[in-house]
């Protein structure tokens, strides 16, 4: 089995489950359907088109930064002025890092790799206004993808890392795919089947959620200086 | 010379009078010492310093001339039934402090710059703000101090800047109030000129020394 790792950061993301209407809602991870349609999308999938391989894939995915849950009001009209569109609340993660993984075929990994580095359509970070920063893919590996999520090095922002300089490792959260007999924490309706504009499918996908634990390079230990400990023997009279 | 440490129990209230104005803990330091001379001599004064350790616990240190009697600090800000304080001999330490010798210290200190707002101004004080400042500040004082900071296996020097705070507080009511920039320095240090490193023990390093700034402490590097 191989794993693609991929490092999703970006000023701002969005990835939505269940929004309705005029509340566009974002999780606190990137959803499956959203990093498969940034494959699809990189790999120069229509939304028409069938996606066959792009199904069969595992994923997962592991909070190297939080961030934060902004809300946007947004305000539109035509444009010529006259007709105001719907009014929105947009929320967004400002300042979030993520390293997400899918597993499958050596060949099918290899050619998303190309993929990401020369995308066929722009990807974005779940909604088209949140381009990524930075170089989203990290490579094709060998190995299983709960191994690689556990072990790949933090790679959260450097500022983000010394806000936990005293920590030597870290707890990340890690949410991937169930496989048989793990025990499943939530359901969710984020399995793609179809991103066909007039009749986007979504399946139940089973989500695992795990913890691991990482070093932390910028860890600078607070020693406790006891300068008593040099005058050991002396007393006072 | 007496080196005398001193725990503080923060859930009394004088004790949170005494962590909030340097201005009270200097006057409660002083107040230890029956004799005026007991806390400053021509060749040597009191100093203090307040550590906080890992886990929260917060720590009085005070170099003195002479043995001080913090009975008044235990009552208002202490353990009076468990922990009162400890007091050891300085000089005999002192004394045993060699060239070359290699030290991990700690340093809280008040890095300003002399400097005049405009032409015609008197000179004043500004407080040096940036880590970076701040590394300069120390490093250009160690040698008249009679120390250099010890360089780590990489090269680097062996130095940490922490708890860099900007204080205000007032001395007399109605009177502006006091700001003082403070860094805490912790790292490794070798000894160069002893008796020039004993003074800086002693009376202290920079600016600000009523005020809980400039108090050199050593302790073992846990190295060989």
């Amino acid at each position: 089995m191989s794993v693609l790792l991929m490092r999703l950061a970006g000023p701002l993301q969005a990835w939505g489950t269940r929004s309705r209407f005029v509340h566009r809602h974002t999780e606190a991870a990137p959803t499956k359907s959203g990093v498969i349609g940034m494959l699809a999308a990189a790999r120069g999938i229509r939304r028409t088109d069938p996606l066959t391989e792009l199904l069969e894939v595992s994923f997962g995915v592991r909070i190297d930064q939080p961030g934060q849950v902004i809300r946007d009001f947004q305000v539109a009209r035509t444009l010529d002025g006259r007709t105001s569109m719907p009014l929105t609340y947009r929320y967004y993660l400002a300042d979030a890092v993520f390293l997400a993984a899918v597993s499958g075929g050596r060949a099918l990994l290899d050619g998303l790799h190309d993929a990401l580095t020369h995308p066929h359509f722009p990807i974005f970070l779940g909604r088209r206004s949140c381009p990524p920063a930075g170089v989203v893919s990290l490579g094709v590996h060998d190995g299983e993808l709960t191994e690689r999520l556990a072990t790949w090095n933090w790679q959260a922002s450097a500022w983000h890392q010394r806000e936990h300089k005293s920590q030597r490792t870290v707890r990340l959260e890690i949410l991937r795919d169930a496989h048989d007999g793990d025990p499943i924490t939530e359901t969710t309706p984020d399995e793609p089947v179809s991103y066909d504009p007039t009749h986007r499918q979504h399946g139940w996908r089973s989500v695992v959620r795990e913890h691991t634990d990482v070093n932390n390079p910028l860890f600078r230990p607070i020693t406790d200086h006891d300068p008593m400990d040099a005058l050991e023997g002396w007393s006072c009279t | 010379m007496y080196l005398t440490r001193f725990r503080i129990n923060p859930a009394r209230r004088d004790a949170r009078k005494l962590l909030t104005s340097p201005q009270a803990m200097h006057a409660a330091v002083l107040a230890g010492f029956p004799h005026p001379e007991d806390h400053t001599r021509s060749d040597a004064r009191t100093l203090w310093r307040l550590d906080q350790s890992t886990d929260r616990q917060i720590t009085l240190y005070i170099v003195s001339p002479g043995q001080p009697d913090l009975t008044h600090l235990v009552e208002q800000a202490g353990w009076p039934t468990i922990d009162t304080w400890l007091t050891r001999p300085y000089q005999p330490f002192l004394d045993t402090l060699q060239n070359g010798q290699q030290w991990a210290f700690r340093l809280t200190a008040n890095p300003v710059r002399s400097g005049r707002r405009k032409d015609g101004d008197d000179t004043q004080r500004y407080g040096h703000l940036t880590a970076d400042q701040q590394t300069r500040w120390l490093r250009e004082r160690t040698e008249r101090n009679g120390f250099i900071i010890a360089d780590q296996p990489d090269g680097q020097p062996n130095l940490l800047l922490h708890q860099r705070q900007s204080l205000r507080f007032t001395r007399r009511r109605g009177e502006r109030p006091v700001s003082l920039v403070t860094a805490t320095y912790d790292g490794v240090l070798t000894i160069q000129d002893v008796d020039g490193f004993r003074a800086a023990l002693t009376r202290g390093i920079g600016h600000a020394r009523a005020y809980g700034c400039g108090l050199l402490t050593l302790a073992p590097t846990g190295r060989p």
